[in-house]
């Protein structure tokens, strides 16, 4: 099989698994006929994302399939690889999170059934965002993930998660109809002006006429669609879903939430950016996920310090997060796209897995209350050495990997000349450090309540949690090579320059050829 | 009287037939309404393919009857019939008059910024172009001044359809599928919103978004 056969068996596998398991009768099939298919599909996608990225990112040459419907190129394999990899490890998890929530009567066996299935559809959607070259088609992925998302996000079909996913379902499809309206500005412009309408359809042949594109509707369309995939991503202050859907979907689909589908919405966002940029030059574009960015940043990283439930903590700090990433494109330069792409990376991973982790806590302490959490330590003390870990590698801390994707956004933020607004964020991230050390030393430590029984999550919950932390040290310490060339290249496309981008940086230039010297 | 003059009309009506939607107490009604609105709409997608000559569009306004003058109020209707009892009619959180006066105001805000745009295609259809955008925000304005959950199923419709107007005026070559990826898109959302809705209704026992207020947000 060729690359584009085996690109278009990547977004199929995760479907055909949802298939099957949809015909599968809830009640006689046993557990382990869903946990098969489930977890056959997600290596599946794993394996073959790792290796069409790799293929990509190794050729510098983009993988065309299906017409010019789908297409992977080093910008789509880095958000590719996340859901792969992220995605396996998250569905890993689940296996033994769901059980929990079978035996204590939380979900019922047609429940079970629905999670899996959504589960698979949900990552299927994902890789339509990040493989699809068809900008109507981008969108319609988005909204497969809120459609598909909003069955899980309900299923504990209480009131709390019922209002949850009327909020999600609302606010969401009416945010990413703004991206809809904003898509089909400039898909008309388009249109209007290249030679072939048809082809106005496709993402690759947008650029090269972007530059003819009319301002004003440039304007107007970026505008609608920062708001709208904004809302999807999490943006202030179209963000007022997340924290509610994240904290009362099961654990694992929070981590998968925030951990991937936020990035693929912040996907989106860049191909229109690059538009954008093209279209009017950088100054418009940029100013927009400026303000958009450091707003975001400054209300939620206060929001995380205010929380008393650990999921919606980990909920704000993702709008943080989001905040910092859009922050890096308004920042824009070479060292501004690496920082934002290697931020969605990192970020993805640290994320998933705190709110793995705070499922872990969860199936142990029965509730989300960081008042009533206490001495994980001694209850769990596998679950505290990693949530100690995550924390320090959400906080920014070396030797993790967020500390190389944060130091590189306040060097770009300093190169382009916004100082005031670095030191806003220095001090917002200074405030997440607190979040993140209070609930350390409140949780992790302090007497563990005589209620709770001592002693861990199965082992099976905690591999795919030792894999997340074993991925972010390795990523802050070494970072491979084929994810740093991956991510210059996509900031390459980001930038439309040729070339090395980062090794022609001035700031960074010294510091690789250092690098491959000793290498 | 030309093609264009009739398409501005009945982008007026359109705008007029949207703010029936959102006042409408009654969510039956609205459906009803919606409908009427929905075939404002089929209207013009047949009148701007008689001007532009575009078959494309004939076939857009004939999917477009099926899914947004039939199937959608279907859906919504066969939600509010199964619903075990009968739902009250819950008042807007905004006064009538506030909901008019701010439909007023995004009309006017929309003639102005799309009157800064200068594609040869659009010049005869400015006004049509600035209402199917204005018609996006009213749709909006519908999800933000109800509390009744279902019309706010109604709010995100009418977005969608002031998309769907944009896109014909825009761009009346598109290809088909783009068209009949967005309808059946749409469709979908419906169908799964009024799903949850029942949800809703059948386990909380309300319809009304204000006491969906639990969490925090």
């Amino acid at each position: 099989m060729d690359n584009s056969m085996l690109t278009i068996a990547l977004i199929v596998i995760p479907f055909i698994a949802a298939a099957l398991m949809a015909v599968l009768p809830s009640k006689s099939a046993p557990r382990l006929a869903y946990q098969a298919l489930h977890m056959v599909s997600l290596v599946a996608v794993c394996v073959l994302s790792v290796y069409l990225s790799i293929t990509v990112i190794a050729r510098d040459k983009t993988i065309i399939a299906l017409g010019d419907w789908i297409h992977l190129d080093a910008l789509g394999a880095v958000f590719v690889v996340l859901i792969g990899v992220v995605g396996l490890l998250v569905g890993w998890y689940s296996l033994a999170y769901i059980k929990h929530d079978e035996d204590e009567g939380l979900l019922n066996p047609a429940q079970v059934k629905q999670y899996y299935l959504f589960f698979n559809l949900f990552i299927f959607a994902m890789l339509i965002v990040a493989l699809s070259n068809n900008v109507i088609m981008m969108w319609v992925g988005i909204e497969i993930t809120t459609l598909v998302t909003v069955f899980l996000v309900g299923i504990y079909n209480n009131r709390f998660s019922l209002e949850a996913a009327w909020k999600y379902i609302i606010v969401c499809t009416a945010g990413v109809a703004f991206g809809l309206y904003g898509t089909l500005l400039i898909y008309a412009n388009g249109a209007d002006i290249m030679a072939d309408p048809t082809m106005a359809i496709f993402w690759t042949s947008l650029v090269p006429y972007a530059s003819q594109f009319d301002a004003m509707l440039i304007q107007i369309a970026f505008v609608f669609i920062v708001i709208g995939f904004g809302t999807k991503a999490g943006l202030f202050p179209m963000h007022t879903w997340l924290p509610d859907a994240h904290s009362e979907a099961p654990s694992p689909i929070s981590a998968l939430l925030s951990g991937v589908l936020l990035k693929c919405a912040i996907l989106v966002i860049i191909r229109f950016y690059i538009l954008a940029v093209e279209a009017l030059g950088p100054a418009f574009p940029q100013m927009i996920m400026l303000v958009i960015g450091i707003i975001s940043v400054v209300v939620a990283a206060l929001s995380v310090l205010m929380q008393d439930d650990v999921k919606r903590l980990l909920a704000y700090s993702s709008c943080e997060n989001i905040g910092i990433i859009a922050l890096c494109l308004g920042f824009g330069g070479p060292l501004g796209i690496a920082a934002a792409l290697l931020h969605c990376v990192f970020h993805g991973l640290a994320k998933a897995l705190l709110f793995c982790l705070s499922g872990n806590v969860l199936m142990k302490y029965g509730t989300r209350d960081l008042s009533k959490i206490k001495g994980i330590l001694q209850v769990a003390p596998a679950t505290a050495v990693l949530l100690v870990l995550g924390f320090f590698a959400l906080a920014g801390f070396p030797p993790f990997a967020l500390f190389v994707s944060k130091v590189l956004a306040f060097v770009a933020g300093v190169v382009a000349g916004h100082i005031v607004i670095v030191v806003i964020f220095g001090i917002a991230a200074t405030v997440v450090i607190a979040a993140c050390i209070r609930v350390v030393s409140r949780s992790v430590f302090n007497k563990a309540p005589e209620t709770v029984k001592k002693g861990d999550v199965g082992i099976a919950a905690l591999i795919p949690q030792f894999l997340m932390v074993a991925l972010i040290l390795w990523f802050g310490i070494a970072m491979p090579g084929a994810l740093f060339k991956g991510v210059e290249e996509a900031t390459a496309i980001v930038l439309q320059e040729e070339g090395p981008v980062l090794h022609n940086d001035p700031l960074l230039k010294d510091l690789l050829a250092t690098d491959e010297d000793t290498t | 009287m030309d093609g264009f003059m009739i398409v501005n009309i009945l982008g007026g009506l359109l705008i007029l037939t949207s703010l029936l939607v959102i006042l409408i107490k009654n969510p039956k009604n609205a459906a009803y309404m919606y409908g009427g609105q929905a075939l404002v709409l089929v209207a013009i997608l047949a009148t701007l393919g008689f001007v532009t000559g575009s078959s494309e569009l004939y076939t857009w306004s004939v999917t477009a009857f099926f899914t947004k003058v039939i199937i959608v109020p279907a859906i919504i209707l066969f939600a509010l019939n199964k619903m075990q009892a009968k739902p009250d009619d819950l008042a807007p959180r905004f006064a009538l008059v506030t909901t008019v006066l701010l439909v007023v105001g995004e009309v006017i805000l929309c003639y102005l910024a799309v009157s800064g745009i200068e594609l040869p295609t659009v010049a005869e259809l400015k006004p049509a172009l600035a209402i199917s955008l204005a018609h996006f925000f009213i749709g909006l304005t519908c999800i933000i001044s109800q509390r009744n959950i279902v019309k706010q199923i109604f709010g995100y419709c009418l977005m969608e359809n002031g998309s769907h107007v944009s896109l014909a005026l825009l761009a009346p070559e598109a290809p088909k599928l783009v068209e009949i990826g967005i309808a059946t898109d749409a469709l979908f959302s419906v169908v799964i919103m009024a799903f949850l809705v029942l949800r809703i209704q059948r386990s909380l026992k309300t319809l009304d978004a204000n006491e969906l207020t639990k969490l925090k947000g």
